[in-house]
Parts: C-alpha cells; structure tokens; sequence
C-alpha cells in the first residue's frame, strides 16, 4: 500500500501528516522528524541538539535536520543486497564475521558498520595445470615447465591435468587464506609430480591412469583442508599422458613395433593356412591314385585269368585241336609281321652269306636293299605289309 | 544561521573524534597497538576496537596463510647429481608480536627462503635422485616442515606446509634422459620385431613339418595299397594258372611270341621245318 494514498488514515503517512490534506507545512515536518530522531537515538547529543533547534522553530536548522534525515534514510536504504542464487553473502560487521545469507533479498547495516562480501558457492571452476585453454578461441597452449616431470624410474613424461573445483566454504575460503586459487594451482601440481614420482612411466602411459588422477584428488584435498582453504576439489582429469616430444618417435616406432610382430605372426598363420589344406589334398591324391592302381591291377588281373581260364576249359574238351590252332593263329601274325630268310636243306652247314647287317639298316631306311638311285627318287615308301611280302618274295 | 553552522561543526568534529577513537580489525588481520611506538596490545580479535587518538597508532598484518614461492634453485644429491627443485613454503602469523619484533624490518620471503635453503641442501645431499623423486618426497617435506618450524616459531611465524612442487633433472641431463628413453623404446621395438619372427618362423616350419608327415603318411598308405593290389592280381594268376601249368605254359609262350616278334621290326631266318612248316614243301606230312 502506497504511504500516501488518499483515503488512508493519517497514522500510516511515514511524514505524520496528522493535518489531513494539503502539502506539509516544513515547520511540521522538522517537527515531526526531531521527535522521531529523538526516538531513535534517545538521550543522543544530536537528538538533543535537534530538539533545541526544532524548540527555535528556526527554519534553517529545521531544513539541516530534514537534510540529515533523509541522508539517512538514503544511507539505510544501501544496506539492501541481493543474493543470487548459488551465491552465499558473508556479512562482515566492523570486520568481524557475522553471518551467512541465502540466496534472496536482504539488509544489513549500512557500510561502514557492516558489509557483505559474496561467494559463488555453485560455479564450478578449473585450474589448468599443463597446458592453457584460451576460453574465448579455444586454442591450447603447452606449459612445458609444469607438464614435463620425473616418473619413478627417472623417465621424462609429459602430463596434463585438469582440476575442477568449487568453494565448498565461503567463511573459510574468504578469511584463511590469501590467494586461494594460487594455492591450488600450486597444491595440485605438488600432488601430480609427487604421485608421478611414486609410478613408473609404462603404468602411467598404459593403465594407472585413472589411479593416478585418484591419488592425486586425494592428496589435493587433504592439502587444502590442511590450510582450510574451503576449496572443495570434485575432479582432477588426467587430460594428457604421453612420452615427450623428444622421445615420442621411438615410442611410436615400440607401438608399430609390436604391430609388427603381430603382423608376421598372422602372415605365417596365412602360411600355414595355406599350405596345410593343400597337403591333405596332396595326400589324398596319393592315396585315391594307390586305391585307382589297385583297382585297376586286380580288375585286369581278373579279366586276363578269367579269359585264360576260359580257354582252358575249351582246350581240356579238345586239347589236340584247339593247341594247333592256337599255335597256327600266333606264328601266322608273327611270320606275316616281320620279314623272314628261309633257309632249305642243310644250308646252315654251307657259307651262307646274308648282309644282315643291310638288312637290319634297310628296314630303317627301306630303299636301300633295292640296290637302285631309287632310294633317292622314290623318298617314302608306305606300309610295312607290302614291304615285308615284297621282300619275301625277293628272298626267297 | 550560526547556530547552523555551529551544529555542522559539532557533528564534524563528533564524528572525528569518534572515528579517530576507533578502529577495526578484519577476520583476515592481526593488529598491533602501539602507545608511541611501544606495543600495547597485540590479541584484537575481529570487530571495532577502542583506541587513543594521537597517542595510539595500529598497525595491520596479514593474518591469512600466505605463500612463499621460492624460486628453483639447484642442489646436488648424494650421487651427485643436480636437481633443479621448486618449492613453496605456505606460512601464518601466529605470534603478531614476536612476528613485528623479529621481522617487522625484515623480508620475510628473503628469511623463509633462506631456511627453506638451508635444510633443502642438507636433505638433499643425503639422498639420491631416485629417493628425492619418489620414495622420500614426502619424507623430506615432513622433515622441511618441521626443521623450518622450530627455526621460524621464535619469529612468531606458522610454517603450515613445505612443498616441493617441481623435483627436475637441468635441461642438459633431461636429454640423456630422453637419449636413454629413446634407446630403451628401440630396445622394446626390436625384441617385438625378433618375438614376431620367431613365432612366425615357428609357426611356418610348424606348418612345413606337418604337410611333410601329412604326405609321408599318405605315401605309406599308397604303397601298403598298391602292395595289396599287386598280391591281389599275383594270388588271381596264380589260382587261375595252377589250375592247367601245361597249358598255361604253352599259352603263355604263344603270347609271348606274339608280343614279341609282334611288331614288325625283326628278321627272322628260319629253317622251313617244324610243325608250322610240316605242309610247306610238297603238302604233305612227313612222317
């Protein structure tokens, strides 16, 4: 309700207007505030010191009076803050602490006699310990000289960390110590090169990272509740681990190295994948051709006993007969194949010249016994059978 | 008018007296009274504090934990070798008299240092580089801690903590160390290349012995076959051909002769006599 809206009774206009309507006379209000004024501070000097000037009636010290008042009043109203929320306000009285204030709208007394510092007790904050993240282009920055530390086994490793914080304690945060996030910066580097001094590189490189980051929130925390620093650590990420630059080409050379043993490990596999189903193909040639000489040796062994014992049994019905015609059938297509010199009487007993030596050549070269320049006109002459008849036929 | 004027001026000079009567002391500061320069008072606690003008002056410190950050300096350690340590010394104002006393002229980061120094270079000769790194950090931070406390305690001064933040090798001997990571890596490489070699070379000849049995096994099985064939036909013939030798034998001959004298290539001198020939000279049989 607005202090003088009409209507109102006269009790609630803040200037105590008890005349009712019409702009207060400013005799009045000096009036009217002395008496106030005198209320507030009760036997003050000041108060007294109004109150005889007031007793005057005298304008100048009535209007000095009104000015003061309203000073004051202006100096009260600055005493009004506002907490957002997150944020917790410490409210300071000659500079000792106070309280505490929510998020929300309060007052205090006004400066010099009390302020209020205000903590962010909810934004999560980062300090960068390696490298620096420029926020606004996104670009990172080495820092070597904090990235760069000794492992257990004296090997150089390059390391980047990232730990995140809030301020867990607005009293302790602003009072215990100067310069809280220095302090962290500095604590939690401490803690990195000393639990990367207690790990060998390999483990740091390959598995332990995770510990080492553990181990290190760890150490963290207990240092900065040591100084009561009310930072509350709620991760430290382990951004970066990796062999320094000076060193990082033989280490990715031991990487493709292992690649490689891998590699000629698969290509001896393919190998033997290659090679052993051929050989069972190999083998099973071998033995489907011993199976096939098999089949076939006792298949023509049964077809040719079983065509002997065939003709036995014709030739034991008729021995006499069937002997000589066997006989005459095979010295018939032995004598017509070849060429013959026969012989009469006891010719074997008288010099009996042959030039068989001729004759063995001529059948190689056919022309020949024909003694004639035939050999040369007449080239090639075809068919053993006429050839034979003819010089059997000459022979004889 | 003056009666104005003479107010202003009793509320100026109220409001001076008073302020010049009192001060304040913050959560963060540790204050000292003087009387003419002789320490009254020096136990305020946080708040508004009553005071002497003229005759009384304050003086403020930092009451807070506050950081000396020495800067790296290089010690040598007990297999002499240099290491380039930095450290930081956090540190309180306890005893804000003896603090004034002892140090009020003095620098205090030059003084903390100096301690700080002192006990580094005495811990640090004893151990060896592999201690200072890891095993004994801890150990040596304790000991600066306290050595540096019983030292500073008289200067009213709190060593809360003793850090060293960084424990390096100079930059000429971090490349030995990058020299020596880089051979111990190619070391690591090489016996992967030779691991990988043997297993497969193992793998191949494994591979190479198996498909040599594989075929020797396969060549014994074919000849115990083929050997089983040749009994087979040998035990055919023989059942059929023991059955009439006689006739086996002149049968046999016949083919013989046939296979023989079969292909046309050969002379034959011949008498014409025998039982092919019986007919040949007049048709008739001898007798």
């Amino acid at each position: 309700m607005a202090w003088n809206e009409p209507g109102n009774s006269g009790d609630k206009d803040p200037w105590g207007n008890r005349d009712g309507k019409g702009p207060p006379d400013l005799d009045e209000v000096m009036k009217n505030l002395q008496k106030k004024v005198s209320g507030i501070f009760g036997g003050d000097k000041k108060g007294e010191t109004g109150g005889s000037s007031g007793g005057t009636g005298g304008a100048s010290g009535g209007l000095l009076i009104g000015a003061l008042l309203v000073a004051l009043v202006i100096w009260g109203f600055t005493g009004v803050y506002r907490i957002s929320e997150g944020q917790q306000g410490v409210v300071l009285r000659f500079g000792e602490f106070q309280s505490f204030s929510a998020p929300g709208l309060h007052w205090h007394i006004p400066t010099p006699i009390e302020w209020v510092e205000v903590v962010d007790l909810g934004q999560l904050r980062a300090v960068e310990i390696g490298y620096r993240e420029n926020s606004r282009t996104g670009q990172v920055g080495q820092v070597p000289r904090e990235s760069l530390m000794l492992t257990k086994d004296e090997n150089i490793i390059d390391i980047k960390f990232a730990v995140q914080y809030r301020i867990g304690n607005a009293k302790d945060y602003l009072f215990n110590i100067r310069d809280p996030e220095g302090t962290l910066q500095q604590v939690s580097e401490a803690a990195i090169r000393q639990q990367v001094g207690r790990t060998v590189m390999d483990s740091i490189l390959s598995k332990n990272r995770e510990q080492v980051a553990v181990a290190v929130k760890k150490t963290t925390q207990e240092l900065l509740d040591r100084y009561q620093s009310g930072l509350v650590v709620t991760s430290v990420n382990m951004q970066d681990a990796q062999p320094p630059e000076q060193v990082q080409a033989a280490f990715d050379d031991a990487v493709k190295a292992r690649e490689d043993k891998q590699r000629l490990i698969n290509e001896a596999e393919a190998y033997r994948n290659d090679v052993l189903p051929r050989a069972s193909g190999e083998a099973a040639r071998v033995l489907a051709e011993a199976n096939a000489y098999e089949a076939t040796l006792v298949a023509n062994a049964l077809g040719v006993a079983s065509r002997f014992t065939a003709l036995r049994e014709v030739y034991e019905q008729a021995p006499e007969v069937t002997r000589e015609r066997l006989y005459l059938e095979t010295m018939e297509t032995v004598l017509s194949a070849n060429r013959k010199v026969m012989i009469e009487g006891d010719a074997g007993n008288n010099m009996l010249y042959l030039p068989l030596d001729r004759l063995i050549k001529e059948s190689d070269n056919v022309n020949s016994i024909n003694l004639a320049p035939s050999r040369i006109s007449q080239p090639a002459m075809q068919g053993t059978e006429s050839r034979t008849v003819s010089r059997g036929r000459e022979s004889r | 008018m003056n009666r104005v004027n003479l107010l202003l001026v009793v509320i100026a000079l109220v409001m001076v007296g008073v302020s010049s009567m009192l001060f304040t002391v913050d959560e963060r500061e540790k204050v000292i009274l003087f009387r003419f320069g002789e320490i009254v008072r020096a136990d305020y606690e946080p708040g508004l504090h009553f005071k002497l003008p003229v005759m009384n002056t304050v003086r403020r410190f930092n009451g807070q934990i506050q950081t000396f950050d020495a800067k790296p300096v290089m010690y040598q350690t007990q297999e002499l070798k240099n290491v380039v340590v930095d450290s930081f010394v956090k540190w309180r104002i306890t005893d804000v008299k003896a603090f004034y006393i002892a140090m009020g002229s003095v620098n205090v980061n030059a003084r903390l240092g100096q301690i700080v120094n002192d006990i580094s270079r005495a811990e640090f000769g004893k151990r060896t580089v592999q201690d200072v790194v890891s095993g004994a950090r801890g150990e040596i931070m304790d000991l600066m801690r306290v050595a540096a406390n019983k030292v500073t305690s008289d200067f009213g001064i709190e060593v809360i903590d003793v850090r060293l933040k960084r424990v390096d090798l100079p930059p000429d001997a971090s490349n030995s160390v990058y020299a020596r990571m880089s051979a111990g890596r190619a070391r690591v490489a090489k016996t992967f290349r030779a691991e990988g070699a043997e297993e497969a070379e193992k793998i191949r000849s494994e591979a190479d012995k198996d498909r040599s049995i594989l075929l020797a096994e396969a060549g014994q099985k074919a000849d115990i076959i083929r050997g089983a064939g040749d009994a087979k036909a040998a035990s055919v013939f023989a059942d059929a051909y023991n059955a009439n030798r006689e006739f086996y034998s002149f049968y046999r001959s016949l083919e013989a002769y046939r296979k023989v004298l079969g292909s046309g290539d050969d002379l034959l001198v011949l008498k014409p006599e025998g039982e092919f020939f019986k007919y040949f000279g007049d048709g008739v049989a001898p007798e």
